[in-house]
């Protein structure tokens, strides 16, 4: 059994053609239109095989297995009289479209589930003719395939093109020059193991990699819209994913955390935080049409967990059936149903209830209740005298006391000792001191502990209807919590919603089932998806679609190997990490090969490591980490990076929602800024940092103009350049040997001589023929090295 | 084909089949062959790098002969009131403090009858076509035979928040991309040392939601909205650091392509380390040409007197318009221009004193509108630049409080018009009630008009998609949306 590169397939007609990935969208595209879920025209529908293979209203067959002349199908859309054409409008199917379906209707028609949606394999490794490429089952795999396209996979990567490789891929952060050379000088074979332990350990590797998660869910600390108010404490759940990629947790348990860490048999402030994933969409404060807002964010909470989790655009569904997967609107409402408990996350006038939880220790909630329970006694008993004195008050004095608190404070001030007895009066104002102790009591508790999630759930939600055409106006048939048919797995029975007072017990149920081993998609969704992040691409790259409008896999088998290892390795992920980059794949030099680029230009077999730009915040951090001025203090609040009056000009309250951080906080890693949705950091989206709005499976890499000029203008870089002038000796030092240290900071490797020439008679140049201080000339410089592409791209 | 040598993956990670699908599966090869830059800047740089540079907003071909090649988008920010500018209603006249039953829907909520405030503007007929236009916009007036006014708008949103946001990318929901985005994915940039979407704020402030008005949502940032400054270097980080002159930076550029150049001849076969070569060419070059692009010091006394530069009242906005025209002329595709910023009277929101809100506003914005009309005609320009004129929403017939002319806003009802770009002149489509309170004959929705502003871009509303979260995106949605045709020349 081989993984088969799919583009050498295309052009061989031997070749059985694959109905899920070359027919289903070529009928999709072109005729569901009339003939799909929505429309039969004629009595004929493409949806499924009964009722495509089916007589028509006509009494011709569209599709006749293996009969091409009585296949109606192929006439229409080859017709070149006007009124039989197929289809009627638009653009013509293609003739390599049409040469497809004339084979696969030669070939019988077969009409196959789509791969992702069959149980998983558990395959072996394939054995190959080189010995080297045999040792590990993922270079088998890479092996075989590249084989069969006539290509040999690249040799190894030389050891200083592979630390920095796995110091960015692990933690976002580049080698020292010590620790390459030390790397490089290692005659212990497992070095390289060992340089990944060590990365696997570093809490570094949390924010890189926690980074990812945050993409997927679309992490943003604001609510969006006019006033794009903060969510209170969203940087804990920050932390949180953080935090469980450093305990290397598993990944089932991170999702059965995030899902229902408020109905787990434990449950803890950890897994109350991890309900924040609940809370991080953007939320409407005053929505036109407040039921259709409820709607839509618990749509944008289903898009994010059919397509994060489970790689399913059960989205598509809202409106109307799937139109290419086999997913219908009853899926999409009875999957709502399965989180019908969830709350909005506030209305206007409490923006809190339902998305803070008090996570204090019973310790402080006890103080915390005696202090008010103290303060409740004291009012009581100065309210009673004060109305003892009250009593004995002019009537306009005494209705004073019932209007505004200002009123009553002053006639009490002024009136109220002159009405009591010199006992009841001394009485007053002992309590009065002792509430003021009260309050100060009160005030210098330690704060209560809150965290944002799932503070109010609806415990009995509402009955959940097929809404339709997706308006909530509209309700038609109710629906009960179920699965999405395609799993084949059975609805959960009522008994098993065991729901509490606050909770209705059914996101345990979908938790439950989205992360049990026989689960057709998490596995793979998450092996695709830790693929992707170590090799730039997934087996599948539409990490978030594994449906059929998804692109398919280039190494399906190899997929569910690497879905069941997962699985086997109690879903941690640093085994994971370690087994894959132990890989020859992994370590695969990127070197161009012309044999290859001729084949497999897109390198879809894998024959060469793919190069890739760094990301927004490996750029920045990266600036920072080179001069020495990287602040690596690892969890916490967010902080504030200085953004230019330019850029705040462009919010209707320029700084509004925008703090000052510290100089040492504005130091820190990216991970850590806070993400405003309106205000989003200027040099991490020159860098393609993702909209927060919704679910990023890939972050686009750009390579535009306006990267050039932060990197080139920003007041942002030529501080840093400064910084990076004063950390390897400043003026002091000469020309050769500053040179020396720049590159060796900035790139992590020796100068070259010709690096050393070159730099220097820049430096010397800007001095002389342009008249600047040797300060200035030596930033500039530095400036240079932060500019090249090797500081921009890993090999 | 040049890219074939390409990998895939290098324009934003997506793959060929997905490009297909972003592009509507209409013009896969042809498109990607427009992708590549050719207007031969590599040619006399120092860094004559083997692959071409992929520059994503190079010019892309339409989907058929378009008949506008820009659009200038003015936006007045807060809602001006329809019946106070171009719809006018006799029915209201000696109207004023009637109570009336009328069902409103605004920021104070759903209201069944008001007191009306009776229109405070005189109305007076204009043009050949007779159009009658109240004295807010006397200058504006005189072009009305250029001008389709569209008064039976709606949106569905009547809150400012979700209101611009759909007004400026279709959707209540934030996170979609912009109108100006999908021209500028749709089509590129002509100029590519401009950027093919340009912003230009009100001197108050941004709009609500700022950035969220532009963004280019699940599309690459390139698409995005660029904000230009009428002051200083009109690009954030365009301007260079005082101390360094344009021979530093070059010696300085010069360098760092050197040691590009070094790094690229051992890595055959990476096209992006060329096409980050040419970027940095790309953005020195951008260093002279958009500041140039914005320096009014080229134009004469006259043009300047026109615009009303000469002006305090209409300094800004007519230098936001010349500096449009000029932009059009170096051939960006889209350009948005706010007419107020910031919160309250400081654009049309108009809750508290009517007359003192769009008197202001009308008053800085009448002369230069009519003198970008004038002007583009004159060069012959109009033809191919279509201009759109209104806000996010209308407003009500009836008071929003028990006294003053405040009113609340409206977008079951309201005025926008579209003038050049192939657009008949002297028309106007569709009605509101006699009261104003909502369209009647030829209801609007905000995706007829971003339908029929991509159509006279010459793209298919119905057919420019991007492919994101399983689903060809389109700009007016799912559903066939078709472009105001009668209003179409």
């Amino acid at each position: 059994m081989l993984d088969r590169p799919s583009f050498a397939q295309t052009d061989d007609s031997q070749t059985e053609i694959d109905f899920a990935r070359q027919i289903q969208p070529i009928l999709a595209k072109r005729c569901f239109a009339c003939h799909g879920p929505d429309e039969a025209e004629g009595g004929l529908r493409f949806t499924n095989r009964t009722e495509a293979f089916a007589e028509a209203e006509s009494g011709a067959h569209a599709i006749v297995p293996g009969d091409v002349g009585a296949s109606v199908l192929l006439s229409r859309i080859t017709s070149d009289v006007e009124d039989e054409q197929m289809p009627p409008e638009g653009d013509r199917v293609s003739p390599e479209e049409i040469e497809l379906l004339t084979r696969w209707i030669q070939q019988g028609a077969a009409w196959q589930q789509h791969w992702s949606f069959k149980p998983m394999q558990n395959p072996e490794p394939p054995t190959v003719q080189d010995e080297a490429w045999n040792q590990h089952p993922i270079d088998a795999f890479i092996y075989a395939a590249t084989e069969t396209a006539g290509l040999k996979p690249n040799g190894m990567a030389d050891r200083t093109t592979l630390i920095r490789r796995a110091y960015f891929d692990l933690t976002g952060l580049p080698p020292t020059a010590e620790e390459v050379k030390r790397f490089n000088a290692d005659p212990d074979p497992n070095a390289f193991a060992k340089v990944v332990d060590q990365l696997l350990e570093s809490p570094h590797y949390g924010e890189r990699w926690g980074r990812h998660w945050l993409d997927l869910v679309r992490y943003g600390e604001t609510n969006s819209y006019e006033r794009d108010g903060a969510k209170p404490n969203a940087w804990k759940y920050r932390d949180y994913v953080i935090k469980s990629f450093n305990d290397d947790k598993p990944y089932d348990q991170f999702l059965m955390e995030q899902l229902a860490g408020d109905e787990l048999e434990e449950v803890t402030v950890e897994s109350l935080t991890a309900t924040g994933y609940y809370r991080l969409g953007i939320w409407d404060d005053e929505p036109a049409d407040p039921l259709l807002a409820r709607f839509d964010e618990m749509d944008d909470i289903i898009m994010t967990t059919g397509q994060a989790m489970l790689g399913l655009t059960i989205n598509c569904a809202r409106c109307h059936d799937h139109k290419i997967d086999p997913i219908s609107q009853k899926d999409y409402y009875s999957f709502l149903a399965l989180m019908a408990d969830v709350t909005r996350w506030g209305q206007r006038g409490d923006q809190r209830s339902n998305n803070q939880i008090d996570v204090s220790t019973e310790e402080l909630n006890q103080q915390y209740r005696d202090n008010d329970a103290a303060k409740r006694r004291l009012e009581g008993e100065i309210r009673k005298i004060e109305q003892s004195g009250i009593v004995k008050m002019s009537a306009p004095d005494q209705r004073a006391t019932e209007g505004p608190k200002r009123d009553r404070n002053r006639i009490l001030k002024e009136k109220l000792q002159d009405n009591l007895s010199p006992e009841d009066w001394k009485k007053y104002k002992d309590l009065e001191k002792q509430l003021a102790d009260t309050l100060r009591q009160g005030k210098s508790l330690p704060q209560r502990e809150m965290v944002m999630g799932l503070a109010k759930c609806k415990p009995k939600p509402d009955q959940t209807f097929v809404l339709f055409r997706g308006n909530p106006h509209s309700p038609s048939d109710p629906v009960d919590p179920a699965f999405p048919g395609i799993f084949e797995s059975p609805a959960p029975e009522e008994s098993s919603f065991t729901g509490t007072d606050k909770t209705a017990g059914r996101r345990r149920v979908l938790a439950e089932w989205i992360t049990s081993a026989d689960n057709r998609l998490t596995a793979r969704v998450m092996a695709n998806r830790v693929w992707q992040f170590h090799f730039g691409r997934g087996i599948v790259r539409s990490s978030n679609n594994f449906g059929k409008l998804g692109v398919p896999p280039t190494h399906p088998v190899l997929l569910d190997w690497l879905a069941q290892q997962l699985i086997a390795s109690d879903w941690k992920l640093k085994d994971f990490h370690r087994m894959i980059m132990s890989s020859r794949t992994y370590q695969m030099s990127s070197e161009a090969d012309p044999e290859g680029l001729a084949t497999d230009p897109g390198n879809d077999l894998l024959w060469r490591f793919d190069p890739r730009r760094l990301s927004a915040e490996e750029v920045r951090d990266t600036i920072l980490a080179v001069n020495g001025s990287l602040n690596r203090q690892t969890y916490g609040p967010s902080f504030y990076p200085a953004l230019s009056r330019e850029v705040l000009a462009g919010q209707s309250r320029p700084g509004s929602g925008w703090g000052n951080s510290s100089e040492e906080d504005k130091n820190r890693r990216s991970v850590y800024i806070h993400v405003k949705r309106s205000l989003l950091t200027p040099i991490l989206t020159a860098f393609d940092f993702p909209d927060p709005d919704l679910t990023c499976e890939d972050r686009f890499v750009t390579l535009q103009p306006g990267q050039a000029l932060a990197l080139l203008n920003s007041t942002f870089v030529h501080e840093q350049a400064k910084r990076l002038a004063s950390s390897v000796g400043g003026v002091e030092v000469d020309n050769q040997e500053l040179i020396r240290r720049v590159i060796a900071n900035v790139l992590s490797r020796e100068a070259t001589e010709a690096e050393v020439a070159s730099g220097s008679e820049l430096i010397t140049t800007l001095q002389t023929a342009d008249d600047l201080s040797r300060q200035r000339a030596v930033e500039l410089y530095c400036l240079t090295v932060m500019n090249w592409n090797e500081f921009l791209f890993v090999d | 084909m040049a890219n074939q040598k390409k990998r895939t993956g290098s324009f934003c990670g997506r793959t060929r089949r997905e490009f297909l699908w972003q592009t509507g599966g209409g013009f896969g090869a042809a498109a990607m062959t427009s992708m590549l830059s050719d207007d031969g800047f590599f040619d006399g740089s120092a860094t004559a790098a083997e692959d071409v540079y992929a520059n994503p907003l190079a010019a892309k071909p339409p989907h058929f002969a378009p008949k506008a090649k820009s659009v200038i988008f003015l936006f007045m920010y807060g809602g001006p009131s329809h019946i106070d500018t171009f719809d006018q209603k006799p029915a209201m006249k000696g109207m004023d403090g009637k109570t009336v039953d009328v069902k409103t829907f605004g920021r104070g909520g759903h209201r069944t009858g008001g007191r009306i405030v009776e229109p405070r503007w005189e109305f007076d007929n204009y043009g050949e076509c007779g159009k009658s236009v109240s004295t807010l916009f006397p200058n504006v007036a005189k072009h009305v035979d250029d001008i389709a006014f569209l008064h039976s708008m709606t949106a569905d949103s009547p809150i400012h928040g979700s209101a611009m946001l759909m007004m400026n990318s279709g959707k209540v929901l934030s996170g979609s991309p912009a109108l100006g985005s999908w021209v500028n994915y749709g089509l590129g940039s002509v100029n590519e040392n401009l950027p093919g979407f340009v912003v230009m704020l009100d001197p108050s402030g941004g709009p609500i939601s700022g950035a969220k008005n532009w963004s280019s949502g699940y599309m690459p940032a390139t698409y995005q909205g660029t904000v230009f400054r009428s002051k200083g270097a009109p690009i954030l980080d365009l301007e260079r650091p005082k101390d360094i002159s344009v021979d530093v930076q070059r010696r300085l550029l010069d360098s760092i392509q050197n040691a590009n150049t070094e790094h690229l001849a051992t890595r055959q076969g990476n096209s992006d380390l060329a096409s980050r070569i040419a970027s940095y060419e790309l953005a020195y070059k951008m260093q002279s040409t958009a500041p140039e692009a914005v320096d009014l010091a080229t134009e004469d006394a006259a043009t300047l007197e026109m615009y009303g530069i000469n002006n305090d009242r209409t300094r800004d906005f007519g230098t936001r318009c010349l500096m449009a025209r000029r932009l059009v002329q170096r051939g960006v595709r889209f350009i948005q221009l706010y007419s107020g910023g910031s919160h309250n009277d400081a654009n049309w929101d108009a809750h508290g004193d009517l007359e003192v809100n769009h008197n202001k506003h009308a008053g800085n914005t009448d002369l230069p509108i009519a003198a970008l009309l004038a002007d583009l005609k004159q060069r012959g320009m109009l033809d191919e630049t279509l201009v759109v004129w209104g806000g996010e929403f209308g407003r009500q017939p009836t008071a929003e409080y028990a006294k003053g002319t405040g009113r609340d806003h409206n977008s079951y009802g309201f005025t926008m018009w579209m003038a050049g770009g192939g657009i008949k002149g002297g028309m106007s489509y569709g009605t509101t009630d006699e009261l104003g309170s909502r369209a009647v004959e030829n209801p609007l929705h905000v995706k007829n008009l971003h339908a029929t502003v991509l159509h006279q871009m010459g793209l298919d509303p119905n057919r420019l998609s991007f492919f994101y979260s399983g689903l060809d995106q389109k700009l007016v949605g799912v559903e066939k949306v078709e472009p105001i045709h009668e209003i179409i020349a």
